[in-house]
């Protein structure tokens, strides 16, 4: 027999797939848009709950301002956890390096306050050295798991029991109160505030308003909001723009192309969990500025509320896909639950009922989508 | 004939076994090798060890008429060895830009090099350029490979190889996966690479492929090269032979019609 008779006599079903492009396209468009409606019904939904219940407006500069607030610590630990989710990963540490942060900034503050320091000196000197002492767990993670392999979700559990466990003995378990003045001050502050007929101001009050005044004064941009968008596009950039998050794409991507290839995928994954620890800690010396003090258990609820927010927003647990956009708007839609069901009066307890919902439901979003793709 | 490779004496073990057992062979330029054998015949340990996986016990390997002692893939890659694996290497999230430039990138240095940004503009631009060298025609070069056929897939793989200045591609399996028309269609790539001076050594166990493309076909068997044959002047009954073994070929050939089925 020749060849050419061989190939006529065993004919192959010819597999070439012809047009998977226009299923994917639906499958990505769903994926993309379905957050941004969902965020526009929720939006809706609490106007009019709110406007039925307590006669009060959702849509306003006071609850905008509120939801942003509420948004900063799921987002904080939300980035982190994008880069992370992006390369097959998971970070259930965050949480408590965001608790740890805030206690060793706050302990730093207190102790350096109480022994006679100015604030000027004080406030700074506390902030990066909780930031800095993040750089450790996070370098223990990447470490763990770029080097020895562990797997992303038994080394980062361990690593969040083992951060909590010494928050606590580093704090005793109480919060570290005692803060310098200004701290609280700078936490809370806002980026403008205007005074109809006298002007505006930046960071604080006008120093000639009374406290009559102030409910006259309109207060805009919360400071711990403009950081966050700050940092925010920070972790954009180096995702969606540089080749160290090209690399974070390939390794969720392909993990043994990403070797083959020669990207270095050690430290890419080292230097991926020591950021995702930074981002956390900037969250916790947040917290430690909102609240003046430091507590072991702040981020307790955020890391899972964050996870949430990455899947909210489009992410793959099995890696290779999330962006910055999505995890903001995740953030959002979680926030504006919480949010909106403190105005509503709403017994806290059911936040937690909500926002598990809303995972689930991302995660059948995904899969519906994921039918269609095929 | 330009000579590419001369693989000389080469022997490896692992343990008590001889896994290649004094092979010796030549690729030129102009050429498309069959490497031929069986499972357990030693080719893909041939191959590894030109692809610098293994390190040859004895006899040695010349590239481009120099002794090439390779410490790893990634040196006999940066001077010339391109090996694709049946599963491509490819980052399927990703576009095709960016998987020709997979761990290459094409980078804006900022700040003293500090930040690093991706250029996709030029990275798919050049990515066009190595695609149309091929004459392969992609649908859009945006498109996430997830998207892309079987056969487009390899063609990706290939233009990665041949933009890196390949000048050995050695490929195991090519088309396996695939379905007759994309079978046809990366057996013509390795035509015009061959035309386009990158010699080819092609790994398969089917046959008709083989016999489709290649100029010259190895046939190995228990480590050893049994043979080595001008494809135009030998028969797929021949090679079959060689591959089992004189003894075994009536047995041989029923079962190769049987695993068609």
């Amino acid at each position: 027999m020749t060849v050419e008779e061989k190939m006529k006599a065993s004919p192959r079903p010819d597999i070439e797939p012809v047009n998977k492009h226009d299923h994917s396209s639906t499958y990505t468009l769903i994926r993309k848009v379905w957050a941004w409606g969902f965020l526009t019904i929720l939006i809706i939904f609490f106007s009019i709950a709110s406007k039925q219940a307590n006669n009060v407006d959702f849509i306003s500069l006071r609850s905008v301002q509120g939801i942003l607030t509420y948004a900063t610590q799921i987002l904080l630990i939300g980035l982190g956890e994008t880069l992370i989710i992006i390369v097959a990963g998971i970070d259930l540490s965050a949480g408590w390096v965001l608790g740890f942060s805030a206690v060793i900034s706050a302990l730093v503050m207190q102790t350096l306050f109480a022994s006679g320091a100015s604030p000027f000196v004080v406030i700074p000197v506390g902030m990066l050295s909780g930031v800095a002492m993040t750089v450790l767990p996070g370098l223990v993670n990447g470490l763990l798991i770029g080097r020895a392999k562990v797997p992303s979700f038994i080394a980062t559990l361990g690593m969040g029991g083992l951060i909590e466990g010494v928050a606590l003995l580093v704090s005793g378990g109480y919060p570290i109160v005692k803060q310098p003045p200004y701290l609280g001050q700078i936490g809370n502050s806002s980026v403008i505030y205007y005074w109809p007929d006298h002007g505006i101001t930046f960071f604080q009050y006008p120093v000639e308003a009374m406290s009559a005044d102030i409910p006259n004064i309109q207060v805009i941009l919360p400071t711990v909001v403009l950081v966050t968008v700050l940092v925010t596009v920070a972790v954009w950039f180096i995702l969606a723009k540089t080749q160290f998050g090209q690399h974070l794409y390939a390794i969720g991507g392909n993990f043994e192309a990403a070797v083959r290839a020669g990207i270095p995928v050690k430290n890419t994954l080292l230097k991926v969990y020591i950021l995702a620890s930074v981002l956390a800690g900037i969250g916790g010396v947040i917290w430690a500025a909102r609240f003046s003090s430091g507590a072991y258990n702040a981020g307790e609820t955020t890391t899972l509320n964050s996870i949430a927010a990455v899947v909210i927003g489009g992410a793959s647990l099995f890696g290779g896909e999330g962006t910055i956009v999505g995890t903001v708007v995740g953030a959002l839609i979680i926030a504006t639950i919480q949010y909106g069901l403190v105005l509503l009066g709403v017994v806290p307890f059911w936040q937690f009922v909500a926002v598990g919902i809303v995972v689930i439901m991302a995660v059948i979003v995904d899969q519906f989508g994921r039918t269609l793709g095929k | 004939m330009e000579n590419i490779l001369r693989v000389e004496n080469l022997t490896k073990r692992f343990g008590g076994l001889t896994a290649v057992d004094n092979v010796s062979m030549d690729v030129n330029v102009g050429e498309v090798i069959g490497l031929l054998g069986d499972n357990g015949a030693g080719k893909s340990t041939l191959i590894k060890m030109v692809s610098g996986v293994y390190m040859p016990d004895e006899g040695s390997i010349y590239f481009k008429g120099e002794l090439a002692n390779f410490s790893g893939p990634r040196e006999a890659r940066d001077s010339g060895i391109e090996t694709i694996y049946q599963d491509l290497a490819l980052a399927e999230n990703l576009d095709i830009g960016s998987n020709i430039f997979l761990g290459r990138e094409i980078v804006r240095k900022y700040l003293g090099g500090l930040i690093k940004t991706v250029d996709r503009t030029k990275m798919r631009e050049e990515s066009g350029k190595a695609l149309e060298r091929l004459n392969i025609r992609m649908p859009s070069l945006t498109q996430q490979v997830r998207n892309l056929s079987g056969g487009q897939r390899q063609a990706v793989a290939i233009a990665r190889s041949i933009y890196w200045n390949a000048k050995l591609m050695i490929m195991d399996e090519p088309t396996a996966a695939l379905g007759v028309s994309e079978q046809r269609k990366v057996l013509r790539l390795v035509k015009t690479m061959c035309d386009q001076g990158v010699p080819v050594i092609i790994i398969s166990h089917n046959m008709q492929d083989v016999f489709a493309v290649s100029t010259r076909i190895i046939v190995m068997r228990r480590g050893k090269k049994v043979g080595e044959r001008i494809t135009s002047q030998t028969s797929p009954d021949e090679i079959v032979s060689l591959m089992v073994g004189a003894d075994g070929v009536g047995e041989a050939m029923v079962d190769l019609d049987s695993a068609e089925d």
